[in-house]
């Protein structure tokens, strides 16, 4: 089985991608909306800087090839939507070419090309009477990528898009506003021919899609029949995909350059623009670099990618065991709290740790102060309420000496502990805290 | 101060001419420095604006064109908005959906197109003038046609924001009036970078006037021209090089590629400009909603747009439609940089290449009617070639045939030198004496 | 251009002809496609530039501001709700 993907992301831009109304939330239908997104005869398209730039960052990140020039085009279609009935878009010099992305750093999966193009409107149906058309969306820019037939399974498709989102965030800083603003087209043949899902939202509906179409395809060869080449849709609520319209029906879209928005000439730009490293990457070099297993690198870097920065100051500090061991605990155990309350600079830990190694203050105080920097509570409040915690789940491995023997073959064993000391705290204490202690005190009595 | 009599006789000019498809209710000017019409085919707040299309009837856009912003900015009074073929898919103003202006010469010809109304305008009114735009010859050949003055300037020299699109890469806002002074005056006014149309952006200043002193007359300029217009065309050089202008005869072979290679961007992209027309937001908008979004579009713009568009439009899709997009829309836009090329290397040696403006004198509506669409296009085959290029080029009247049908002659300089045809043209009309057409009314 | 080739370039454009309009715009764009084969013998151009100026870099910077009333753009509009009313789509 072949799949491939269209992605459109909507780039975090202020203002829309031709003209500048606003891309926030609208207070009502048709509120950001202007002559150019509403496509009045002689208003023309004038290019957003930023939109130009985060493309770059996004060509970059997916290893394509930037030419040094670009331009848009005009793609015709007529849809109550499409304000213009012309979308502009890219068509003969995108933004990036040819590029390459690692699924989990291993799998190659070839991306055909990226480019910049302006979202239709929404339309909101009513009935079957007429269409309602809402043009706030008119114009906000996208991305789309297109990726070559490399994914193998629904499953590896959803992966793969869970990990591209990830990245495209920490890129372009895009807030984490759900997985719903991902749109995708998603190409799938099991036999020779292909069809194509256009229009999924959401990572869970692009692998119930295609697990949909995997097995409609793969029925119809083994029953004899043809796959027809032709675009469906996916209906969330049924979970089924329906034809809508077949090959020689595609409308021929009789693309020309745009002439209102001239050339851009990226060269300096792309040369100025840098990536910082992408999430999967980091994961993938903590895993090398300091021989740690990708779960614990994939662990600290979706915690926080300065949580794993932390880990590597630490590391530098004092030795690869310790930071990984105290970066686990205790800092992974407070970092939620701390970046609640704005994070920031974190050297305190690698000095506390530093103390630590240097024989100045016990594991224990270590732990204490740690928490209590992180959670910005006073060190003899955490102490006694640690002390407390701690004897509690004394108490408990005092009167069940099994569980450490149990511990021995199975880490899960400390959750009876956990869950005792959690009914006894009531509250008191935070998961990552017990868990933390829990450990801490069973590799004591180890 | 002027005069505020021909405010009132508007309405009775444009019966006898239909030069106007809107006219302003003012009947006083104000505080108005000069009285200016506009081309159906841009923005004005106060006027309705069709671009000579039935689909756009009732159309009242929310903002001005930036050509006639600055034109009001300047004093201007916008006392009409001119007739013109449908979205400028003419020669001859034939084309409109809202009646055909008369010849000021005669009322049985055309007054050229599509700016046909302006040129009319500039003719008949005292002090008038007139905005008109070009894609193909739109200024030029109505100039020539109405025994007037006309400009285009080079491409992006003047705003496009405003304009009602034909072919973005080719259209060009300019000045038709009967007094050769106003050509620089006006295009003064409207010219300048307009951050609402990036192609006016890149332009430098206007650069100084200066003096003709050199024109190049390619070697085929008068092949398939009319007899009196040769005539009128020798006798305009004689007096050029009278008054001390070197004439050069050059090659320039790429232009016969010109017609076709104009018509075929032209048409692609109006094709894909029309598209947005289709009885939603804006023009026509009643219509049968319970059709299918496919069939309800096609209704209107099968009903509302004329014969002219839809043959254009059907060239323009077919021109760039897979499978013919590379022999047609791209080899055109080639053929666009060859003609480019082939004027500056002539450009560098001389100040102008001059030519004929229209290959005849304006045809009767009769003789008109008979023409097939082609041989209306081929009209185009001397104005083609400086549309195409961007090039900034002037018409100024330069005779008349045995009927008194004014002939022009057609003057194109380098991208951004305008300044030579600015002064060329007013040197021309010390020399040359127009015939005002008699207007009764 | 055959008739059949002009039916679906309308179609494609929207454009429902009659069979008059069939045989005038056939025998029209036979005429003019004629005539266009004269590209065909044109030398070939390295550039091919989407204006015949140069226009490069022409870019805006991110700040949103709007300057029309939006309910001015729709007055002229079918409306219902603020929503733009359209056909229907299946
Ligand atoms: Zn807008």
């Amino acid at each position: 089985m072949k799949i491939g993907l269209e992605i459109h992301v909507q780039l975090p831009t202020k203002s829309k991608l031709f003209c500048p109304c606003p891309t926030t939330d609208a207070p009502a239908p048709n509120t950001h909306v202007c002559p150019v997104c509403l496509g009045f005869p002689g208003a023309r398209p004038m290019m957003n800087r930023k939109a130009i730039e985060y493309g770059i960052l996004l060509a970059k990140m997916l290893g394509c090839t930037i030419r040094d020039t670009t331009w848009f085009a005009r793609k015709i279609y007529f849809y109550p939507d499409n304000a213009k009935n012309f979308q502009i878009t890219q068509y003969d010099r995108p933004l990036g070419e040819k590029g390459m992305y690692y699924l989990n750093g291993k799998k190659p999966i070839r991306i055909t090309r990226i480019h910049i193009e302006e979202d239709p409107g929404k339309i909101k149906r009513v009935g079957d009477l007429s269409s309602l058309v809402d043009y706030n969306r008119s114009g906000v820019p996208l991305a789309e990528i297109v990726t070559e037939p490399d994914l193998s399974t629904p499953a590896e498709a959803r992966e793969f898009l869970g990990q591209l989102i990830r990245d495209i965030r920490h890129t372009i800083d895009i807030p984490d506003d759900g997985e719903r603003s991902i749109r995708c087209d998603c190409n799938i043949s099991v036999g020779i021919e292909r069809c194509e899902v256009k229009n999924v939202t959401g990572l869970k509906n692009v692998e119930r899609a295609l697990t949909y179409e995997l097995v409609r395809q793969t029925k119809l060869l083994k029953a004899g029949g043809k796959v027809v080449r032709e675009t469906r849709r996916f209906d969330e609520e049924r979970g089924v995909t329906i034809s809508v319209r077949k090959k020689e029906m595609e409308a021929d879209y009789g693309y020309i350059d745009e002439p209102d928005l001239g050339i851009f000439n990226v060269k300096e730009l792309t040369e100025r623009l840098k990536i910082g490293e992408s999430p999967q990457n980091m994961i993938l070099r903590l895993s090398k670099e300091y021989g740690i297993d990708e779960k614990t690198a994939k662990q600290f870097v979706s915690t926080s990618v300065e949580l794993a920065h932390l880990f590597e100051e630490l590391a530098a500090a004092t030795d690869t065991e310790t930071a990984r061991t105290w970066t686990s605990g205790a800092v992974s155990a407070g970092w939620k709290s701390f970046e609640a309350r704005g994070g920031g600079d974190a050297a305190e830990v690698v000095s506390l740790i530093g103390k630590f190694k240097a024989g100045e203050i016990t594991d224990t105080e270590c732990n204490i102060r740690i928490r209590a920097f992180l959670t910005g509570t006073d060190v003899d409040e955490v102490r006694s309420g640690s002390a407390d915690l701690d004897s509690i789940i004394s108490e408990y491995l005092d009167v069940n000496p099994s569980v450490i023997e149990d511990y021995r073959k199975n880490e899960r064993a400390a959750n009876r502990v956990i869950g005792h000391v959690m009914k006894r705290t009531g509250g008191a204490c935070s998961s990552a805290e017990i868990v933390d202690a829990t450990k801490r005190l069973i590799e004591e009595r180890l | 101060m002027i005069e505020t009599s021909i405010l009132s006789s508007l309405s009775k000019i444009n019966e006898k001419y239909q030069m106007f498809r809107t006219i302003t209710s003012d009947t006083e000017a104000g505080d108005a420095e000069f009285l200016f019409s506009a081309k159906d085919n841009l923005t004005s707040k106060d006027m309705e604006t069709c671009s000579g299309s039935k689909i756009l009837e009732g159309y009242r856009p929310p903002f001005d064109a930036t050509s006639i912003a600055r034109m009001r900015g300047a004093g201007g009074l916008l006392v009409g908005k001119t007739n013109m073929d449908e979205f400028g898919f003419g020669t001859f103003s034939t084309n409109s959906a809202f009646g055909v202006p008369r010849n000021p010469y005669d009322p049985e010809r055309s007054c050229g197109g599509s700016s046909g109304g302006a040129a009319c305008a500039a003719a008949v009114m005292d002090g008038h003038v007139a905005i008109g735009v070009s894609t193909g010859g739109s200024i030029c050949c109505p100039a020539s046609f109405c025994g007037v003055y006309g400009i285009v300037p080079t491409y992006g020299r003047v705003s496009r924001y405003g304009l009602l699109d034909y072919g973005n890469s080719l259209d060009k806002i300019g000045i038709i009036s009967a007094k050769a002074s106003d050509l620089g005056k006006y295009v003064n006014i409207m010219a300048g970078a307009d951050p609402r149309d990036p192609t006016s952006c890149m332009q430098p200043d206007m650069g100084a006037r200066r003096k003709l002193k050199s024109v190049a007359v390619p070697k085929d300029a008068t092949e398939g021209v009319s007899e009196d217009v040769r005539m009128a065309f020798t006798d305009g050089l004689e007096t050029l090089e009278s008054l001390g202008v070197d004439v050069d005869t050059v090659e320039m072979p790429s232009l016969k590629y010109a017609i076709p290679a104009y018509y075929v961007i032209a048409t692609s992209e109006a094709s894909t400009n029309l598209a947005r027309y289709c009885g939603m937001r804006y023009g026509h908008q009643k219509g049968d909603l319970s059709l299918k979004f496919d069939d309800y579009f096609t209704s209107f713009r099968s009903q509302y747009f004329g014969q002219e568009a839809k043959r254009r439009i059907l060239l323009g899709t077919f021109t760039r439609m897979v499978g013919f997009r590379d022999r047609y829309y791209s080899k055109a836009r080639m053929v666009r940089q060859s003609i480019i090329g082939e004027y500056r290397s002539v450009l560098r040696e001389c100040d102008a290449v001059l030519t004929p403006t229209m290959p005849f004198v304006s045809p009767k509506f009769s003789d008109i009617s008979k023409m097939t669409p082609l041989e209306s296009y081929k009209a185009d085959i001397l104005t083609g070639p400086p549309n195409i290029a961007g090039m900034p080029h002037a018409s100024v009247p330069c005779g008349y045939d045995r009927n008194g049908m004014p002939i022009g002659m057609q003057l194109v300089a380098d991208q951004w030198d305008e300044g030579v045809l600015f002064s060329a043209a007013e040197e021309w009309e010390k020399t040359f004496e127009s015939v005002r057409p008699e207007v009764s009314i | 251009m055959d008739r059949e080739t002009v039916e679906k370039v309308a179609r494609s454009a929207h454009l429902k002809l009659t069979e008059e309009e069939l045989e005038t715009f056939s025998r029209d764009l036979s005429d003019i496609l004629g005539y266009f084969a004269l590209l065909d013998e044109a030398p070939d151009c390295e550039n091919f530039g989407i204006d015949p100026i140069d226009v490069a870099d022409v870019l805006r910077d991110d700040e949103p501001h709007m300057e029309i009333d939006p309910d001015k753009l729709l007055e002229g509009m079918d409306t219902y709700n603020n929503y733009v009313r359209g056909p229907r789509l299946l």
